[in-house]
């Protein structure tokens, strides 16, 4: 870890362009990648704008051709429930699907830059993840989705914009909120092709993505204290890395982190790598309820190591193999500064891109930097600080003043304890011994009831008094202990407030034998539907029976190629021996509760004798 | 007399115990059934008479076969898993809990299309989940101190 002293630094008066430029950061793509950071000018004045109507149906508002950021803002009154949304694709004919895609290959041919997954997010899912994968897989035939026409022509609009007009845009902002200079960095992509271009969980229409950079001032110079990225599955404290954390942040020339982006996702990681990312599926609550009561079940009465089965994996390619833009680096960014003010941001509340009426809006388009879809404000945008967890931390020289200030605090209401318990202790004396001294006497009992109930009171506030002493005094020691700290320099663990650390796949310990299991993944579905296939035409009276062999038979097989054979046959046996349970229960319910009644009657007297002997 | 000297060996949880006399229990039980229908079915006396499939289904003769068959390699496996286990080889908790398994499996499908054996289906859950306790697993290897597996 490097000493606060070597952090870059620049004078609290620089502007904020100044600023941005200073820490802007570096973005390493995977090989293959087919988006790269571009201007939303060019994207809308190419998109055609919509509003979809809560019956169901479409307007179009402006046309291709002629929407322009100032178009965008217009006023058009719409009803309650109503989505506004670009259109990047227009919808494509028979002809004009073949063209695109044949265009794309093409394309590609001439980019010379091919994306190859190696070993396959299948291969490091189980059985069970990978037959939800297929009913997600085949859900889309019921939802909206983004077809692979739509992808094909978006990304040959795309480098038809990068031809014309050849840069790489982010849009900057900057904030300052409770001590902390905040640096915003938002990149705006024409499409999202995960799923299209990178086996993942969705594609949808335009993309934005952001990090920010949190800096703090001293001696009239900022230096930069944490990095949050925005990434799948994580939120708050865990999208936080120190500036110090060589390790988990890396960074060129001090001043300028770097990111490394998914494939296709465009998610950031601090880490190049192949990150596994869970979806779960969407699960009536009843459903729930009931998974969780297996779940607690499973872990605390047969002490099984927790797993959610209703999980798909799904990776996230950020290898940081391929393009890379930012200072330093071949490829510069033109800088977009942004804000509240700034109308396109502000004013427009729709999608960025095609609204696929998914109802569980993975295929649907992300709206700007500053809503979210439903046109609420986006918190990244107005609590940046709540977004990486900032929110209850202080900048450093502040973190010293508060320090001082709480000690300080808890000197004084130490004093003011030292003088007040005394007192009451003594009061509670007096009223005790005038207690004592109206026993015995019946005409005062209704007096002695009232002295009795005020002694109870006084007792309980002497008594939280003490404790309260006695936990200010720890509070203090542990305050002291860390002011000194921080005085003598020393840094605290960076990742403390780390709760789940991203951490990127290991693909050489994904599986034991790379090749088969592999293999065994992309085949071993089919397998299974052909086995029951096979099943139900030979022998449709072992249905039930056959199911549960051929599962057991795959799952074990799979096991073994995952090195996990010893575990998985103690799952299966105990899930075999709880059915079994409940049968041996249903018919032998009465002899099963007798002979527990007798046991415990023998354990109990056998207990009982001891004590008396 | 010279004192006894304190054994070295681990001393055997009492699970270990009950799951020793629940095998034993079991392989009479499987090695009745070897014999009892292959004796009822008179395969002794007179040998195989008739075919054992007809078409794609077994015959009854061919059932009793099969089922015999399978109780014999489960009480042969069961008496080489007590040798094991009762010195405390990881291997024969391994081989345990799957020769569990496949004789729940049998014991289920015997259940749910023919006539259940409960006495092996309660001698088989009692194994199972004496074979999950912590510290029998600790024993043979299978679970560390801290509750993490091997």
């Amino acid at each position: 870890m490097a000493p606060v002293s070597d952090r870059p630094t620049i004078p609290a008066s620089a502007s904020d362009l100044e600023l941005l430029r200073k820490f802007e950061p570096v973005v390493r793509y995977t090989r293959g990648e087919q988006f790269y950071p571009t201007d939303v000018d060019h994207y809308v004045s190419d998109s055609s704008l919509w509003e979809h109507h809560p019956d169901g149906h479409d307007d179009l508002l402006v046309r291709h051709g002629e929407l322009t950021l100032d178009r965008l803002i217009e006023s058009h009154p719409a009803e309650f429930g109503s989505i506004r949304y670009l259109r990047f694709v227009e919808n494509l004919s028979l002809a004009e699907t073949a063209k695109v895609l044949s265009d794309q290959v093409t394309l590609r041919r001439k980019l010379g830059e091919y994306f190859h997954a190696g070993i396959g997010r299948l291969a490091r899912g189980g059985i069970l993840p990978r037959l939800l994968d297929g009913l997600f897989s085949l859900s889309f035939l019921l939802r909206g989705k983004v077809s692979a026409a739509t992808a094909a022509a978006a990304e040959l609009d795309y480098n038809a914009i990068y031809e014309e007009d050849p840069k790489y845009t982010y849009y900057g902002r900057v904030t300052r909120q409770n001590g902390w200079t905040i640096l915003q960095y938002w990149f705006f992509f024409c499409f999202d092709s995960w799923r299209s271009g990178f086996h993942g969980v969705n594609d949808h229409e335009s993309d934005w993505e952001m990090i920010t950079i949190y800096l703090y001032e001293e001696d009239g110079q900022l230096k930069p204290e944490w990095t949050a990225f925005a990434s799948h599955d994580f939120k708050g404290d865990d999208l936080r890395r120190r500036w110090d954390d060589d390790e988990e942040l890396d960074k060129t020339n001090e001043s300028h982190p770097i990111i490394y982006a998914g494939a296709g996702s465009h998610a950031s990681y601090f880490q190049p790598g192949e990150y596994q990312a869970e979806v779960s599926l969407p699960m009536p609550d009843w459903f729930s309820g009931l998974l969780r009561s297996w779940n607690k079940l499973w872990t605390e009465t047969l002490g099984q190591p927790a797993t959610n089965t209703f999980l798909i994996p799904f990776v996230d390619f950020a290898r940081g193999d391929g393009l890379c833009i930012g200072p330093g680096e071949a490829q510069g960014w033109s800088l977009v500064l942004i804000d509240e003010f700034t109308p396109w941001v502000s004013q427009y509340r729709g999608l960025w891109g095609l609204f696929a009426r998914d109802p569980i809006s993975g295929e649907n388009a992300p709206a700007g930097p500053m809503h979210n879809r439903d046109g609420s404000p986006r918190g990244s945008w107005y609590d940046p600080l709540g977004f990486g967890g900032l929110d209850k931390v202080a900048p450093p020289p502040e973190e010293l003043q508060m320090l001082d200030a709480n000690l300080h605090k808890l000197s004084q209401r130490q004093e003011e304890l030292v003088k007040l318990i005394p007192q009451k202790a003594a009061d509670l004396q007096v009223m005790g011994t005038r207690l004592k001294g109206m026993q015995g006497n019946p005409h005062l009992a209704k007096l002695y009831t009232a002295l009795e109930k005020e002694i109870n009171v006084l007792s309980a506030e002497v008594r939280s008094l003490r404790r309260e002493t006695l936990e200010n005094t720890a509070i203090y020691q542990s305050l002291a202990r860390r002011l000194e700290l921080i005085k003598s320099g020393i840094q605290d663990n960076p990742r403390a407030h780390i709760h789940h650390l991203a951490k990127p796949d290991d693909p050489t310990q994904v599986l034991r034998f790379d090749r088969a299991a592999e293999t065994w993944a992309a085949i071993s579905l089919s397998f299974l539907m052909f086995a029951i296939a096979a099943l139900i035409f030979f022998a449709p009276k072992y249905i039930w029976t056959g199911l549960a062999i051929i599962l057991i038979l795959f799952v074990v097989a799979e096991s073994i190629l995952r090195g996990a054979f010893v575990q998985t046959v103690e799952r299966i046996t105990l899930i075999l021996a709880m059915v079994a349970s409940v049968i041996l229960f249903i018919h032998f319910w009465k002899w099963i509760i007798v002979a527990a009644l007798v046991i415990m009657g023998v354990s109990l007297m056998v207990h009982r004798l001891r004590e008396v002997t | 007399m010279a004192k006894r000297k304190k054994s070295d060996k681990k001393k055997r949880p009492i699970a270990v115990i009950v799951i020793a006399v629940a095998i034993v229990v079991l392989f009479l039980i499987r090695l009745y059934q070897v014999y009892e229908p292959l004796i009822s079915e008179n395969v002794f006396k007179n040998g195989i008479t008739g075919p054992l499939f007809t078409g794609w289904s077994l015959t009854e003769i061919g059932n009793t076969l099969l089922s015999s068959a399978s109780n014999l390699i489960l009480s042969v496996a069961g008496i080489v898993v007590l040798i094991g286990f009762l010195r405390l080889h990881r291997w024969s908790w391994v081989l345990l809990m799957a020769w569990t398994g496949m004789s729940l499996v049998i014991s289920l499908v015997d259940y749910f299309y023919s006539h259940a054996n409960y006495a092996v289906m309660a001698s088989n859950v009692i194994i199972a989940f004496a074979l999950n306790i912590t510290d029998v697993q600790r024993m043979f290897g299978i679970r560390r101190d801290h509750g993490s597996r091997l």
